[in-house]
């Protein structure tokens, strides 16, 4: 895994199809690719069998441009919508049973620090509410409270949209899906705060109408986990399907559910701003001179 | 049949907001080419549609009549565009992508 990866095998250019020949020559690797230059770079992302305008494919898509070395990354996915995207990036991905993903990723990311050293290899696991809050919950937790070093980010789609709407514990209560047709019981549960009580380094909540936003967060998480600690990523992906989102007004979804439970709230620990600043040259996360201080009397 | 986006270059080749390439859920899907909307005589470049790749979900629309205001964005069959831009047919530069237009039915 480097930039060695992403080359011609030495005779086999000219049979390579277009979209690998675009890839080594016009991808993001080794370059600094953001956002902003969406529409002009061969992605990492190809073609998948996600749902046309499923919100949760437009987060993916921007997470996979946010990554800060996408030819130092490893993803790490599990059943669910999300793996038909995620597995087809140029970017290794790695697929085990239902809700083991932090389980996997844990082990991967201790192993590629003993192979690689201080080199960063960034793993970056990405599941459903169902996979992270439901049946990858005690895996989750535990990768947390160890404080291993990866990015866990929830797709959170409030339902199991892969397997045709069941309620999952980040469902609101009260709604009503095709196979929850009594409506939810219980609250959404806060795996924020549970994220923080297990001692996540950085927490934050992100929705997919603000492109920006979610490259910033993205490599703010995966920067903190290469050195500080485990950082958690819960980001609304609407699943259009399931909720009976017409598809052009997915966004606008997304904007009512922001400011209804998903306004963006940011955890940074005192150790990650520290890091942030001193390392990668966040500016906002610098001490304050003390002249900056108001005078509170 | 169906429906693919449809960029209106008139339009957006005055606008330059890039903003539809940050929101359609498929990747390398709407492209942007500086010279789209120069070589016709307009201001700036122009976002364009790999209509092999869209699969006609209508978000861009929403994105250029609501969030930019521009209203370039129409759902097009796909048997009714005269040429667009496929997969096959852009080539990557620097800073910007560059198409030839070829008929949607027939490459
Ligand atoms: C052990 C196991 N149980 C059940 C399934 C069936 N299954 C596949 S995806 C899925 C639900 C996924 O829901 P969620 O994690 O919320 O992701 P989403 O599809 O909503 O993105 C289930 C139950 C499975 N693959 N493995
Ligand atoms: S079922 Fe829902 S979450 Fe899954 S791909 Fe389709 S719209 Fe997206
Ligand atoms: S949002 Fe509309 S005006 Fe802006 S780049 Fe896209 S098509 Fe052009
Ligand atoms: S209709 Fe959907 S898939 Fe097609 S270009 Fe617009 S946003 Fe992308």
């Amino acid at each position: 895994m480097s930039l060695d990866y992403v080359k011609f095998s030495n005779g086999f250019e000219k049979f390579m199809p277009k979209e690998y020949r675009d890839m080594v020559e016009h991808g993001p690797f080794g370059k600094k690719v953001t956002v902003s230059q969406m529409g002009s770079f061969k992605e990492a992302l190809e073609e998948h069998p996600m749902c046309a305008g499923c919100a949760m494919t437009l987060f993916i898509r921007l997470a996979i441009i946010a990554f800060p070395n996408p030819e130092d990354t490893i993803t790490v996915g599990t059943a669910g919508c999300g793996r038909l995207a995620i597995s087809q990036a140029a970017i290794p991905f790695v697929y085990g049973n239902y809700g083991d993903q932090n389980g996997v990723a844990s082990g991967l990311s201790r192993g590629l620090r003993l192979r690689f050293g201080d080199k960063p290899k960034d793993v970056v696991v990405m599941a459903g509410d169902g996979g992270t809050a439901d049946i990858g919950f005690q895996q989750v937790l535990h990768s947390w409270f160890r404080k291993e070093r990866f990015t866990t980010i929830m797709l959170d789609n409030e339902v199991y949209g892969n397997t045709g709407g069941q309620e999952s514990g980040m469902t609101n209560r009260g709604a009503v899906l095709k196979m929850a047709p009594l409506g939810k019981k219980f609250e959404k549960m806060d795996m924020l705060q549970m994220a923080k009580v297990a001692g996540c380094a950085y927490v934050a909540t992100v929705v997919p109408n603000n492109p920006r936003r979610v490259e910033s967060v993205i490599k703010k998480a995966v920067l903190i986990a290469r050195e500080v600690g485990s950082t958690y990523i819960q980001a609304y992906t609407s699943c259009n399907i399931e909720y009976a989102i017409p598809t052009d007004k997915v966004m606008e979804d997304a904007k009512t559910v922001e400011n209804d439970r998903y306004q963006f709230t940011e955890y940074v620990s005192e150790e990650a701003k520290q890091y942030l600043a001193e390392r990668y040259g966040y500016k906002e996360f610098l001490p304050k001179p003390a002249a900056a201080i108001p005078n509170k009397a | 049949m169906y429906l693919v986006a449809n960029v209106n270059v008139e339009i957006c080749a005055s606008k330059s907001c890039k903003l539809c390439t940050q929101y359609c859920p498929e990747a390398n899907t709407i492209q942007y080419s500086e010279e789209m909307g120069k070589e016709q005589g307009f201001k700036y470049g122009s976002a364009y549609i790999a209509v092999d790749r869209c699969k006609g979900c209508a978000l861009c629309v929403w994105v250029c009549d609501s969030l930019a205001k521009n209203n370039a964005i129409t759902m097009t069959m796909i048997d009714q565009l005269p040429k667009a831009a496929l997969t096959d047919n852009i080539t990557y530069g620097d800073k910007s992508t560059t198409a030839v237009l070829a008929s949607p039915m027939v490459g």
